[in-house]
């Protein structure tokens, strides 16, 4: 569909009334202060791209890409506008107009490819454990990444040398009465920098009765690529999935990445997909997408053993901004972490503000990245937290760089992981009783 | 001097990253929430954002010794094209100097930056127990800067009335790059007939006269209580006769606000937890103060109130009444969902009419708006005879436009035919300065004469109040 023809384009830049109501949510309009950075701004240019003011240039598209479709601003805005999708539109629009080699490649060749991606993470691998990273940092070759890349790399924290899908079975079976079929979506980013996070999210639904399913040849969400310009790639992707999963009997579609669940949300693929053939397809699938603490709160009500013995800790959560934003899903994380033997959830002030993480956008804006972030670990070193419990491997993998710049003694984690270590914990305690 | 060579300029005096010079970002200044920038947005030469009085002089005099237009902008949510370089020249946008100089709680009052947002302001009187009353819809977004500029009021103007009543003293730097203080250079005190009233005559002035670079401001002490009455009638002429019974009854609400049947169903659409009852009308009373005398109120708003409506909810529940307020504030934006085509604009939407007449009024915009086919959302400050229209049309219809345009003239009209006001609280801006002859007559030379006093080359903010 042609770009003016979109319906977030065609329906939605007229009603913006400009009140600034975004402004006043947008992490990136407070640390830069000026109306380029606004929302009202971007849907301003956007309208002036429609109206062919203003060219589809890398000029125009660099305005744009200044936000980190957080969504706070499309949630905030009182006449109903799709900020981010208009933003997204436009920047795709622009990208069909001014190809980047780089991005292809990045984009359409590598994250469409779980082996390729994977080789490429092996090499961060051996990078760091060799010590080529920091070799290269001492002897300036870092430097030579293009755009914000030296600064960001360090962003990179420690990497895994196994992802998840080579620890994990493709079927894994129900512990005691089966429940449920679920078909889990493991994202790229669990799979390759978090397999503790998936292994955690396999144990604790197989021992609620789910069978867990993870299917062979699932690729991306789409997501990286919606937000940089690459919405056909997305789509492409999208269309992908959708059959693999259709393929089976699932109850529910589970994911444990705040990002992931928003990609394959009936609103995204509405986005992505609708109006096509596949569109009755793609619907049935979204229908079935849950994220992981919804699924374990609303669907199996977990209840995870009282341990008196319990390690008791502080926790404090971060809310992923395509959870809370995207998905209004702001309660349940919180519930199950309070289930958890030993937790006290300590609410942040701003807990559901953007940590400047948004996927890439640290890699791409690193200064006001670090600035949206140092805000977030400020409010949450106050809490006296000894965790920092969030749902998003992106938010992980910036608050776990913000907690090593601001030298806080603290662990960021994924609410499952805690939950499967308090069934563990749980039953060791039993087993010593049962000794004595 | 041509606009490249201002901006070269300007990047000299101020440093390039307190200057704006690419044609494509000063394209982000050339709108407010006016329908005016809307339909004719204006670029400016430059935007500069200066964060010291030393700053804002440095630009002033460059301005003034090379006879460039001057235009201060605050949050840029204004509604009448105030802030817009509608006749060329340098935007200095001030909302970024939002420093709170400095709370002076012993002498109840506030010395802030004119950048401030009004709600963070707030945030922080709370902690010592203090407030500044004025409570424009723009809460989240508006500074107190553009408040002082356009004399905003809002919510609770019936009970503690507009911005005007809180300013003791402001710095201001005149166009010719002078710095002056109103209210007295070192005055800390509340009282003070001391001297010609500049301070009101900066007030409401919209930038036509200078930069106000801080305030002084009056701050009052935060009421222990609150409670929201929300009145739901069947016949939109019984709101505004229950407002004069609420007052004839002996009573003062901090707010008390309308919402028509097309306002209600925006509401619902944004927020559907709200739930507001489908009906002609639905007025919120607000009442302040300490705890038993927010409860008699409330009774005694039950009491009066109900003897025309259909219901009348009483809720000193804090959830129910942020939602309800919040609601209300947001109405402004959220007219735009009753038509999934078209939007509300900014246009005629802020006449201000004496309390006896409103129901007049209502009825009259309703004609006036059937006669032009356009449907029209009324909400706003019927307490103090603030009526906000927000005309819901098609912008990218020209006949609708053409229209609109019509509506609003005779709408504007029609406050002065029934003794009131273009406006009660938005200013005039680029928007409503044809009618100032007609409001003001004679007085409006005296106007001018005033600002060629200040601005002897007419640099400041041209082409608006008259």
């Amino acid at each position: 569909m042609e770009f003016k023809e979109l319906p977030p384009v065609k329906e939605q830049i007229m009603k913006c009334v400009r009140c600034g109501k975004c402004r006043s949510v947008c992490p990136t309009f407070a640390e830069i202060g000026n109306e380029t950075a606004a929302p009202r701004g971007h849907v301003f240019m956007v309208g002036m791209l429609r109206n062919g003011v203003v060219e589809p240039s890398q000029e125009v598209y660099d305005r744009l890409g200044n936000c980190l479709m957080c969504e706070a601003c499309s949630v905030a805005c009182p006449s109903g506008i799709d900020i981010h999708e208009l933003n997204a539109a436009a920047r795709s629009y622009i990208y069909e107009k001014n190809p980047s080699l780089g991005k292809e490649l990045i984009f359409d060749t590598m994250w469409t490819r779980p082996g390729m991606l994977k080789t490429s993470v092996r090499f961060m691998w051996l990078a760091q454990k060799t010590g080529l990273q920091k070799l290269g940092r001492s002897l300036g070759i870092t430097k030579l990444l293009p755009g914000d890349l030296p600064k960001a790399e360090k962003i990179l924290n420690s990497v895994p040398y196994f992802p998840a899908r080579s620890e994990l079975d493709e079927v894994n079976p129900a512990r005691g009465e089966k429940r449920y079929t679920v078909g889990y979506f493991l994202g790229c980013a669990t799979n390759l920098f978090y397999p503790e996070v998936a292994k955690a999210t396999v144990d604790v639904l197989t021992r609620n009765g789910c069978e867990v399913i993870i299917p062979n040849d699932t690729k991306c969400c789409g997501l990286p690529q919606i937000a940089n310009g690459k919405t056909e790639t997305a789509r492409e992707l999208a269309v992908h999935n959708v059959k693999i999963f259709n393929a089976y009997d699932f109850d529910y579609i589970v994911t444990d990445c705040a990002s992931c669940s928003s990609a394959l949300s009936h609103k995204n693929m509405e986005y992505l997909l609708g109006g096509l053939k596949i569109e009755d397809q793609a619907f049935a699938f979204s229908e079935k997408v849950m994220d992981l603490t919804k699924f374990l709160i609303d669907v199996l009500d977990v209840h995870p053993p009282v341990n008196a013995k319990a390690k008791k800790m502080k926790v404090t959560y971060h809310d992923p901004c395509h959870l809370a934003n995207a998905q209004g899903i702001k309660e349940q994380p919180r519930e199950l972490l309070r289930r958890i033997p030993g937790v006290e959830l300590v609410e942040m002030k701003e807990a559901n503000r953007c940590c400047g993480g948004s996927g890439t956008y640290s890699l791409t804006h690193y200064d006001i990245s670090m600035k949206i972030l140092d805000r977030k670990i400020d409010h949450a070193m106050l809490t006296g937290a000894s965790k920092l419990a969030t749902c998003c491997p992106s938010c992980t993998m910036q608050l776990r760089y913000g907690v090593e710049r601001s030298k806080w003694q603290a662990d960021v984690v994924h609410p499952v992981v805690l939950l499967s270590q308090s069934y563990r914990q749980a039953k060791a305690v039993q087993a010593q009783e049962k000794v004595k | 001097m041509d606009s490249a060579a201002i901006r070269k300029e300007l990047v000299k005096l101020l440093g390039k990253d307190k200057v704006l010079t690419e044609p494509l970002d000063l394209m982000y200044y050339s709108y407010d929430s006016s329908f005016l920038t809307q339909m004719h947005p204006a670029d400016p030469y430059a935007v500069v954002f200066p964060k010291s009085t030393a700053e804002v002089q440095q630009v002033m005099r460059f301005a003034y010794e090379n006879n460039i237009n001057v235009i201060p902008r605050g949050a840029g949510t204004g509604e009448t094209g105030g802030c817009i370089a509608t006749e060329g020249g340098i935007v200095m946008e001030l909302s970024n100097w939002d420093e709170i100089v400095e709370i002076d709680a012993k002498n109840m009052q506030v010395i802030v930056r004119p950048g401030v947002i009004h709600a963070k302001l707030n945030e922080e009187l709370e902690k010592v127990n203090l407030f500044f009353p004025p409570d424009p819809g723009s809460s989240q977004m508006c500074t107190v800067g553009g408040m002082v500029a356009n004399n905003a009021s809002g919510l609770r103007a019936v009970k503690y009335g507009t911005t005007e009543q809180y300013i003791l003293g402001l710095e201001v730097v005149t166009p010719t790059g002078d710095i002056i203080y109103t209210g007295g250079m070192k005055a800390r005190c509340i009282k003070n007939v001391s001297g010609l009233n500049l301070t009101k005559l900066m007030i409401g002035s919209e930038g036509v006269l200078g930069i106000v670079t801080q305030i002084r401001l009056r701050v009052w002490p935060k009421p222990k209580a609150r409670g929201i009455a929300m009145a739901v009638f069947d016949q939109l002429d019984d709101a505004p006769a229950t407002v004069l019974e609420i007052y004839q009854g002996g009573l003062l609400p901090s707010g008390i606000e309308i919402l028509d049947s097309s306002a209600i169903k925006a509401v619902n659409e944004f927020k559907p937890e709200i739930n507001l009852p489908d009906c002609e009308a639905i007025l919120l009373f607000e009442v302040d103060g300490n705890p038993p005398s927010v409860e008699y109120e409330g009774e005694q708003i039950k009491e009066i109130a109900g003897r025309r409506a259909r219901l009348v909810e009483w809720s000193t529940d804090t959830k129910r009444m942020a939602q309800l307020w919040e609601g209300r504030s947001v109405t402004a934006s959220a007219a735009s969902r009753v038509r999934a085509d078209g939007t509300r604009v900014f246009a005629g939407e802020d006449i201000s009419v004496p309390l006896a007449k409103v129901a007049d009024t209502l009825r009259a915009i309703r004609q006036l708006a059937a006669k032009h086919g356009i449907q029209v959302v009324n909400y706003g400050h019927i307490g103090d005879g603030n009526v906000h229209t927000a005309p819901v049309i098609n912008p990218e219809i020209p006949d609708e436009v053409e229209r609109v345009m019509q509506l609003v003239d005779e709408i504007h009209l029609l406050a002065i035919e029934m003794n009131g006001s273009t406006t009660g609280e938005h200013g005039v801006g680029a928007v409503r300065r044809k009618y100032a002859e007609l409001e003001h007559g004679l007085a409006v030379n005296y106007m001018k004469k005033v600002k060629e006093v200040f601005d002897p080359k007419g640099i400041m903010n041209p082409g608006k109040l008259f």
